[in-house]
């Protein structure tokens, strides 16, 4: 059974660029031991953490989007949990809640094709048709800045 | 926020009474309900989401799950936010997943 899962590992900040290669490596290897594969690494690079996990106030994230069996992540949650570069490490099957969400764009795209035929316009959206971009002023004030808050 | 409450609480504590005393009262009480005027207008809160259209929302988005945790860093509620239950309950997972990753605080400080 193949599923889709996303893996999110963070690398303590004293790695150099090698060990966090080679940690890649690693990762790699477990997942073509157990026949699955690496759709996709992605590689966020050093970001701030938002709260201090074991004195660290850095680390570098590691995004890598994995084909494979629930065994095989079980095995590289296994193995995750050893390393003492990661300090923190996440694991989220995504396939399902893809697909969700992609059935539900196709429903929403053809609900509004079928109101548009039949309201005897071409299917498809014209550029400079429909609503302009909403106002802020639409949002809830009270919560307008919060994003520079700390 | 005062005043929109005033409104509907009054009206259905009267519609609680009547309850309590003749079956048909329940019926007078929703009538009460819509021909009181509330005394201020309030804009109807939409859930963002579905304004917006935003189907998935992923935990690596910290930027959009920043503007549903204030100050303290809690989730705010759904009375706040006006988030719609389906939203809200997967808003919650991917703030959960995000702060597991530290890219959002659990509290601030």
């Amino acid at each position: 059974m193949n599923r889709k899962y996303e893996l999110v590992y963070i690398v303590s900040p004293d790695a150099t660029d090698d060990q966090v290669t080679e940690l890649h490596t690693q990762v790699e290897g477990i997942v073509q031991r157990l026949s699955g594969q690496i759709e996709k690494t992605d590689n966020w690079g050093r970001r701030k953490l938002a709260y201090e996990i074991g004195h660290h106030k850095e680390g570098t994230y590691v995004l890598h989007v994995i084909n494979g069996s629930g065994e095989l992540m079980k095995e590289i949650d296994r193995r995750l949990k050893v390393f003492d570069l990661v300090i923190r490490h996440l694991v989220v099957r995504v396939d399902e809640d893809e697909r969700i969400v992609e059935r539900r764009k196709t429903i929403r795209t053809e609900e509004s094709r079928r109101r548009r035929v039949a309201r005897g316009l071409p299917p498809d959206r014209q550029p400079g048709e429909g609503q302009k971009e909403l106002d802020d002023d639409d949002q809830d004030d009270r919560f307008g800045g919060v994003e520079d808050v700390r | 926020m005062n005043g929109r409450r005033s409104g509907p609480s009054s009206s259905s504590s009267s519609s609680g009474g009547g309850r309590g005393g003749r079956a048909g009262a329940g019926g007078q009480g929703d009538k009460g309900k819509d021909g009181q005027r509330r005394p201020m207008f309030r804009r109807r809160k939409v859930c963002r989401f579905c304004a917006e259209k935003i189907d998935d929302i992923n935990y690596k988005d910290s930027k959009l799950l920043m503007s549903f945790v204030p100050e303290r860093a809690k989730i705010s509620p759904r009375r706040i936010s006006g988030t719609c239950a389906l939203h809200q309950r997967k808003l919650r997972t991917a703030i959960m997943r995000a702060r597991q990753l530290a890219l959002i605080p659990y509290t601030s400080e």
